[in-house]
């Protein structure tokens, strides 16, 4: 009979696979400082110069410009994982890290990788469905479980000591959103708007709207109570055909004429809309044509009208949505009816910034759609807050689709190790030998967030595992107490669904990689 | 001497060198692919070299690897021809088919080197062929008129197929995507109604099937219905930006502004008649291939009719096909038009991303599989293999028959030829014996990819097919000879008999060649374009 399964290759499909694992791992390497709360921040020059600060994984791999295909794929892991859960972009990363090395060395034991990539996707699922049994479910709306969670996912960013400000705004955002019974969260119905100027502390949540230009400068109102608002698709300035035209001028006199005629049109278009109530007016941009010119501003100053210039078509949805009014494409469609009303729509001085926004607040039947004011003193302070809060809406959005909190600190990881090493120990086998292995991959998370709070790695480590063992399931290392507690009782939580995605697409990735054995140059 | 009468730059390989070369070429492009053959089966990494384009393709698929090496090769060359014509025949044994061609070739080679003439190994080839085939025949069954029993080997030849691919670990999952689709269509057998989509982000085994139609990133204009249940759907390809006079130069010219004006507003007014027109049809949803502008988009909006523009052409084609409307551009004559019809539309999730779901259509046929994964890789791999199960379940729907896989047809084949040949005199005795070799070629490498003893198991298989156990073949899982019947590991009759006949009529062709006359290249001029 066979005795046993042996593999015996050629030597360039190890090759390529050695050095797919010996890329892949020195990425891995790249980013793994950055992770935990003690992990920390890289500092990019990108090709035009400018620098870009960074601890989100997905964000510093996606600048970085790698070549070796298995690198590659690493980087599209971390983007993954950030579609799919938003949070934990540097953890897949590390994890597909240790799980390769795991590989490499049972590959040179003499597996089969494409058996390693099996036993290893089989584990994959026994250390989730482990974690499911021990994670706590939450209600989704339960703000203070959700605070925790969010807070645990803020601790290891830039911005960590605003946490106190950031978490409730990213909560609250993303539990506005769910008004109206909706159950799908689009983080696109959050806008976020960076302004320069102040520091992070000036962050707010606006249950209102945004918009970056100031009111357009001619010497019209800057502040308006009770605000009715009109948002409008055409232009306000000389007529023009689609087909070419041409006016011809024969003498001095149709010149002035045609002037008077301009005049007499425009002013007209502004007394239709001044008629249906409107007292502020959104223009959208326009690129066939001007949208508005100086003499239209002029006559809606003089008539009392606040106007806002260069809306983005993109963003007419949102406004519509937001404010709760239509956009009118032509003139004949002015109607009060598709007005939006506000309490208040006024020019906001962002200081430090030089820049004016408008703000809309008191909107009358609003939607479920809100805005966030980002501040900060710089673009690079700015960039950073504006991703971390980006995690921490998707970390709320993660527990609205799978309301379950894992402990954090690394005891998620730790007690999927334990569950995969005891289930190894009821088979006999490959597959046996494979799930240790992979329980050892897990481990890393927990030994390099001790490691990169400047713990000794291997005492934290094995007394986590002492702990978790002994039955304490939310066991983790506490990075500012520096010890192994109680993660739960700590509050340090995170969302079940970030850690079994981690595992499940880093382990995904490395199975492909596993059963690469050629690399063919092809057109 | 040929320097006489050919031009320059054109080369001649005679005989010996001719025949070395076809070898050469043939086998190392069988070689190249062998690894991926089989459940243990490896990939390779596909890479670009042009420097504007490094992107990389991972794949298990013998038509995408043959498809995208450089090749030289006049022989290899005819070996990625049957890969393709095998990958549009029947969408999977792309592999099988170049490898057994290039292991027919192997022995032809041995063959030539016994001074045995090319034309007699055609002749014992041919024989070989009648008897593999005939035996093909014999072992094939259909049950394709108990419709449990076919369902349930439609699951068993999708597994077989998959169980070389990356989805190989998700399998049973994806085997059941693959033949809900495919029995959905009910012998129509158009793919065109099976719409993959891909989004990244999510497990493989997050994958579904959606019922209906799909259209990715698009979403109704401002201020109109997100859903709409009993739909009249009118499909049009119009400029709804501007419906400009098309003649070239036309102009207008005015001498006042309020002239202008008035030409501006009659634009317009053109624009909302054809709006009034489009809604006038009846429908509650309007989907074109072309922008809609503001304009009429807010007309759409207040005349409640939900309006998509910039449906891409593949989009809309196959919505057409879907809903059973049609494409139009003019509007005159509603009575003539066929509108598309579906029970609901209405805007879903799939991940980060929205998309418009067109439930219950008029063609129930209709089907969307949404793909996910954690990189945009193993969804291209994902979809190449999904793409070989669609094709491979659609060929047994029109040819039910099966075969058992697993190596156990090939051995069943060589055996029968290996009989045969025992019957007939002279030296095409030898080349069929050689074709029963080339056979069991197919599982010697299957078991070798698999890290297996492959001498030790394809003699085991032959003994227990000896002895008249007719569905023993490799069982990869465990690495011993496994019943077939029992593992259902099933395969397409169509396929493999494919497989047989193209790979050894390519291999005739190879071999019969004495010349290879390689044309000049084209001198192309030295000012470029």
């Amino acid at each position: 009979m066979v005795s046993g399964e042996t593999y015996n290759e050629r030597s360039k499909g190890k090759d390529v696979r050695t050095s797919n694992i010996v890329a892949a791992k020195a990425l891995a390497n790249a980013i793994r400082t950055s992770l935990g709360p003690r992990g920390m921040d890289k500092l990019m020059q990108l090709e035009d110069g400018s620098v870009l600060i960074s601890n989100d994984g997905a964000t510093i791999l996606s600048k970085m410009n790698v070549l070796h295909p298995a690198a590659k794929m690493l980087v599209e892991l971390s983007q993954a994982q950030d579609v799919q859960a938003g949070d934990g972009t540097t953890t897949v990363v590390v994890l597909a890290g240790a799980l390769l090395d795991s590989a490499s060395v049972l590959l040179r034991k003499g597996l089969h990788p494409s058996a390693v990539a099996q036993y290893f996707l089989q584990a994959a699922e026994t250390a989730c469905d482990s974690l499911k049994k021990v994670a706590r479910l939450v209600v989704a709306d339960n703000r203070e479980q959700l605070l925790h969670a969010v807070e645990t996912c803020l601790s290891s960013k830039v911005v960590s000591q605003n946490t106190d400000l950031l978490a409730p705004i990213a909560v609250d955002s993303v539990l506005s959103l769910l008004a109206n019974n909706n159950r799908t969260v689009d983080l696109r119905d959050i806008r976020l708007v960076e302004q320069v100027g102040g520091t992070v502390d000036d962050t707010e949540l606006i249950r209102g709207l945004v918009l970056t230009k100031g009111s357009a400068k001619s010497g019209g109102p800057k502040r308006m109570e009770q605000a009715k608002i009109a948002l409008i698709q055409y232009c306000l300035s000389a007529p023009k055909t689609d087909m070419d035209n041409q006016v011809v001028v024969s003498d001095y006199a149709a010149m002035d004429r045609i002037l008077r005629e301009e005049r007499k049109y425009l002013l007209e278009q502004c007394k239709q809309i001044k008629k249906t109530g409107c007292n502020v007016l959104l223009i959208q941009k326009s690129i066939l044509r001007d949208a508005y010119n100086e003499l239209s501003l002029h006559f809606l100053a003089k008539m009392g009208i606040l106007v806002v210039t260069d809306i983005e078509r993109s963003d007419v949805d949102f406004i519509c949505r937001t404010l709760h009014c239509q956009p009118i494409a032509h003139p004949d469609q002015l109607d009060a009816n598709k007005l939006g009303h506000a309490e208040l729509v006024e020019d906001v001085y962002m200081e430090g910034g030089n820049n004016t926004v408008v703000q809309f607040t008191g909107i009358a039947n609003a939607g479920s759609t809100v805005t966030v004011l980002l501040r900060g003193s710089n673009d690079l302070v700015l960039a950073e807050a504006s991703r971390s809060l980006h995690d921490a809406q998707c970390v709320v959005r993660c527990l609205v689709q799978e309301p379950a909190l894992m402990a954090g600190g690394g005891a998620a990881e730790s007690q999927a190790a334990m569950a995969l090493r005891e289930h190894a120990r009821t088979l006999s086998g490959q597959d046996a030998y494979c799930l240790t292995a992979f329980a050892d991959a897990l481990e890393v998370i927990p030994y390099t967030l001790a490691e990169n709070a400047g713990q000794n790695a291997i005492q934290t480590v094995t007394e986590l595992r002492a702990q978790q063992a002994k039955g304490v399931v939310g066991a983790g290392i506490h990075v500012k107490t520096a010890q192994v507690e109680d993660m739960f009782a700590q509050n340090v939580v995170q969302p079940l669904m970030v850690t079994t995605s981690a595992i499940r697409l880093a382990t995904e990735t490395v199975a492909m990689i596993l059963k690469i054995d050629d690399l063919i140059v092809v057109r | 001497m040929e320097q006489a009468y050919i031009s320059e730059g054109t080369s001649i390989d005679k005989g010996e060198n001719a025949r070395l070369s076809s070898f050469v070429g043939a086998i190392a492009i069988a070689d190249l692919i062998k690894t991926t053959l089989g459940p243990r089966g490896l990939d390779k990494i596909l890479q670009k070299v042009d420097p504007s384009d490094q992107s990389i393709t991972i794949t298990n698929d013998g038509a995408t690897i043959l498809r995208s090496v450089h090749v030289d090769n006049a022989a290899a060359k005819v070996l990625v021809d049957i890969a393709k014509v095998q990958d549009e025949q029947v969408g999977d044994g792309t592999t099988s088919v170049a490898v057994f061609a290039g292991e027919l070739l192997r022995q032809a080679e041995n063959l030539v080197n016994n001074r045995i003439h090319p034309q007699t190994i055609c002749d014992g080839w041919r024989l070989a062929r009648e008897t593999a085939r005939r035996t093909l025949e014999e072992a094939a069954t259909n049950s394709s008129e108990d419709t449990d029993a076919f369902r349930k080997e439609l699951m068993e030849i999708a597994q077989t197929t998959l169980s070389s691919k990356m989805l190989t670990f998700e399998k049973a999952h994806y085997a059941k995507l693959a033949v809900d689709a495919v029995l959905r269509l009910k012998g129509s057998n158009n793919l065109d109604h099976i719409q993959v989509l891909k989004k990244p982000g999510g497990s493989l085994r997050d994958s579904y099937l959606e019922e209906g139609f799909l259209l990715d990133g698009k979403s109704p204009g401002v201020g109109q219905p997100r859903r709409i249940e009993k739909a009249k759907i009118l499909l049009a390809n119009t400029s709804m930006d501007t419906d400009k006079i098309k003649i070239y130069g036309s102009r207008v010219k005015v001498d006042s502004m309020d002239k202008v004006a008035a030409i501006e507003q009659a634009e317009k007014e053109k624009m909302r008649r054809k709006v009034e027109k489009i809604v006038g049809h009846g429908i509650s949803c309007f989907i074109n291939r072309q922008l809609i502008y503001n304009y009429p988009e807010s007309l759409f909006a207040s005349a409640g009719v939900m309006a998509i523009e910039h449906a891409d052409f593949d989009g809309i084609e196959r919505l057409a096909a879907v809903l059973g409307g049609e494409v139009v551009s003019t509007f005159d004559r509603p009575d003539l038009v066929t509108l598309g019809e579906c029970d609901i539309i209405e805007e879903v999730m799939i991940g980060d991303d929205k998309v418009l779901r067109f439930g219950g259509c008029k063609s129930g046929e209709a089907c969307s599989i949404v793909l996910r994964g954690a990189s945009s890789h193993l969804l291209d791999e994902a979809e190449r293999s999904l793409h070989d199960a669609l094709a491979i379940l659609i060929a047994t729907v029109k040819e039910p028959r099966t075969v058992y896989g697993g190596g156990c047809t090939e051995v069943m084949m060589a055996a029968a030829v290996d009989r045969a040949a025992q019957e007939t005199p002279g030296k095409k005795a030898l080349a069929m014996t050689a074709f029963a070799t080339a056979l069991r070629q197919l599982p010697t490498i299957v078991a070798d990819n698999g890290g297996y003893d492959a001498a030790e198991l394809v003699t085991e298989l032959q003994a227990a097919h000896a002895a008249g156990i007719s569905c023993s073949g490799l069982d990869m899982d465990k690495g011993c000879i496994g019943d077939m019947k029992e593992l259902g590991i099933r395969e397409s009759f169509a396929s493999k008999l494919n497989v047989v006949m193209s790979a050894s009529e390519a291999a005739e062709m190879i071999l019969r060649v004495d010349d290879i006359i390689k044309a000049a290249p084209r001198q192309r001029s030295e000012m470029g374009y």
